[in-house]
């Protein structure tokens, strides 16, 4: 009942939440000063064609009335065409979901292998100096600008030492489409090449969304860790003569880690929607780098589309957040 | 208090780099070797590494990139002053009305403020600053939109586990009208959580500018904006390694500072989470490290 409560609450809120969103952000985008007919009709054409694409795409009518069939459109499962792709935007952000999702997976992995076991060292030799390094690292990590951290990188790994590719996310032919994401299409279809290839140009761009979210996770094992090592339990435990190697493995960890998996859910679901500026920097042909270009251009019906993508996806990972948090701690739960 | 806080060695660093910012931008004028490169070309000295032309080396218009370094401060501590100025004076009524009262309208307010809380903020902010055109006040603005809802939902939810208060009920039962007791017993209570958020909140607020800059959504050119300086310098990489290595820099060190600060105050103020589940949600692309 508590879960079917809480996804209740939820769902019940997700349809006004999106609306509001698109309100806001369709308020934002039509009064800038920029004419959008201008824009999709090209500069060469007379006043009379560009009339006539305002006319056809509906940017003469009354605002509400503009939002009110672009909402409708968007229950019918059209979320429009882009004014500079010339596509469909529910393709477009089809079509470059995978490459976000390719790079989502291996910074979240890099940041838990990295993050976990750090953070739970430094939660069991609390105030050693590995703890104090791993602070220092930890605080500076979330206070870097990550285009800077991404074009440093690149200064030092792509320019200087050549070891690695400066963008972009394969060269030569891509493998065969089968899942579309390319490190798992290349070893499904055993392409060694075009594995090389993916697997070089993924490291950059995976490290620069690795080390914020990496400090993060540090920061939530340790003290997570901290909080479990402390409590009665624990003590009870130690009390009772079991191994520390038992009582760490055993009892610590998994109660720990807990609060760290909510946080890497909540880091996944910024990264779908939110690696923007990475994308951009390494020229990564994903939903982000996508939406930076959508906003420059004031291509309108795709920020729509893009807006309507990370809120769902932001609806979605507070949802599983709280399920997961009513699985761990029922108390919570209202 | 003051000597706990001078024993925290963290945040007494950061105390001393937000001086130096500080320090920096009041005295851009008399500290910068050559103040007037803000403004002026000087195309023969164009480039130069770091020496005895520059400390820090010179740009693409000849610019000495530490005396524009000290003036891009005066741009960064103003801009995020008066953007997390007001994201706090919109988001800290709007929480504690919402947190103080019952009913439809605290519901609505609240929802209102959690659409802003549904997309990734540096998005967001891009989209604002975009539609508004490049101008340090249309960044101000855009990060003012993007970041009050933070202190809304802080407040709501430290004034709604306040309102129960034995000290609150009995100041409603003395007939203290709701402005008095939001204003006199709720706030000052709730005032460590605000001051910590606002702290860690700066870190978040410079860099999601300086990205608006790199993207050249902020100050037009020549400002001597740090995100902006980053993005120019691009072009010019690998032979001028030194152009973008200062600017990074002072954003980096001063978001620490107000990191470091934040989580020194928090120590302080509010002993229940210390150094603990605050701070989080750093993983986004340029800038997320602010939402809790």
């Amino acid at each position: 009942m508590v879960w079917l409560n809480i996804v209740l609450n939820r769902l019940v809120w997700l349809v006004p939440t999106l609306l509001g969103l698109l309100a806001i952000v369709f308020v934002l985008s039509r009064v800038v000063p920029i004419d959008p007919a201008r824009l999709a009709a090209g500069d060469n054409a007379s006043p009379e064609q560009v009339a006539a694409v305002r006319h056809s795409l509906g940017f003469d009518r009354p605002l509400p009335e503009q939002f009110l069939r672009y909402v409708a459109a968007v229950a019918r499962g059209d979320f429009g065409t882009s004014l500079f792709t010339q596509q469909p935007i529910a393709d477009d952000l089809a079509a470059r979901l995978p490459a976000t999702l390719e790079l989502t997976l291996v910074a979240i992995v890099l940041a838990a292998a990295i993050g976990i076991p750090l953070g739970v060292v430094c939660g069991l030799r609390r105030n050693s100096w590995l703890d104090h390094v791993l602070r220092v690292v930890t605080v500076s990590g979330l206070a870097v600008a990550s285009f800077w951290f991404a074009m440093q990188l690149q200064f030092l790994f792509s320019m200087k030492l050549a070891w690695l590719p400066l963008s972009g996310q394969i060269e030569g032919f891509p493998p065969e489409h089968v899942t579309g994401l390319m490190i798992v299409d290349a070893l499904l279809t055993g392409d060694t090449e075009a594995l090389r290839s993916a697997v070089r140009h993924i490291v950059l761009p995976a490290i620069t969304l690795a080390l914020p979210a990496a400090a993060t996770v540090v920061r939530f094992t340790r003290n997570g860790v901290i909080g479990v090592i402390s409590s009665p339990s624990v003590a009870y435990q130690t009390a009772m003569g079991y191994p520390r190697r038992l009582i760490v493995w055993k009892y610590v960890l998994r109660m720990a880690v807990t609060a760290t998996v909510t946080q890497l859910g909540l880091i996944f679901g910024i990264l779908l929607a939110g690696a923007v500026v990475v994308e951009t920097v390494f020229d990564w042909p994903g939903i982000g780098a996508y939406a930076v270009r959508s906003i420059l251009q004031s291509d309108y019906n795709a920020i729509m589309g893009f807006t309507l993508w990370a809120g769902a996806i932001f609806v979605a990972v507070n949802l599983l957040v709280d399920l997961l948090q009513a699985a761990i701690d029922p108390r919570g739960a209202r | 208090m003051l000597r706990r806080f001078a024993r925290d060695r963290a945040a007494m660093l950061g105390a001393v780099l937000i001086g130096l910012l500080v320090l920096a931008a009041v005295f851009a004028p008399w500290l910068a070797p050559h103040p007037e490169d803000v403004w002026q070309f000087h195309t023969p000295r164009r480039l130069l590494p770091p020496g005895p032309g520059g400390l820090f080396g010179t740009d693409r218009m000849g610019g000495d990139v530490f005396s524009r370094i000290l003036f891009g401060a005066r741009i960064t501590l103003s801009l995020s002053v008066i953007a997390v100025g007001s994201a706090v004076l919109i988001g800290v009524p709007v929480g504690l009305v919402a947190g103080y009262f019952r009913g439809w309208f605290s519901d609505l307010l609240m929802r209102f403020a959690e659409i802003f809380l549904a997309v990734p903020q540096i998005v967001l902010a891009i989209a604002i600053a975009q539609t508004l055109g490049p101008s340090i006040q249309n960044v101000i603005l855009a990060l003012s939109i993007t970041y009050w809802p933070f202190w809304a939902r802080l407040v709501y939810a430290e004034t709604r586990s306040l309102r129960n208060e034995v000290f609150i009920e009995s100041a409603v039962a003395l007939g203290a009208s709701p402005l008095r007791v939001m204003v006199l017993h709720v706030l000052p209570n709730i005032a460590s959580p605000i001051i910590v958020r606002t702290s860690i909140g700066m870190g978040a607020t410079i860099l999601t500018a300086a990205t608006l800059g790199f993207l050249g959504l902020g100050a037009p050119p020549p400002t001597p904006e740090w995100g902006r300086m980053i993005a120019e310098s691009r072009e010019y990489l690998p032979d001028a390694w030194w152009y973008a290595l200062a600017p990074g820099m002072a954003i980096f060190l001063t978001v620490l500072g107000f990191n470091l600060l934040g989580d020194g105050l928090r120590d302080i103020l509010d002993p229940r989470t210390r150094r603990s589940a605050g701070q989080g949600g750093g993983g986004g692309g340029g800038g997320g490290g602010g939402d809790e």
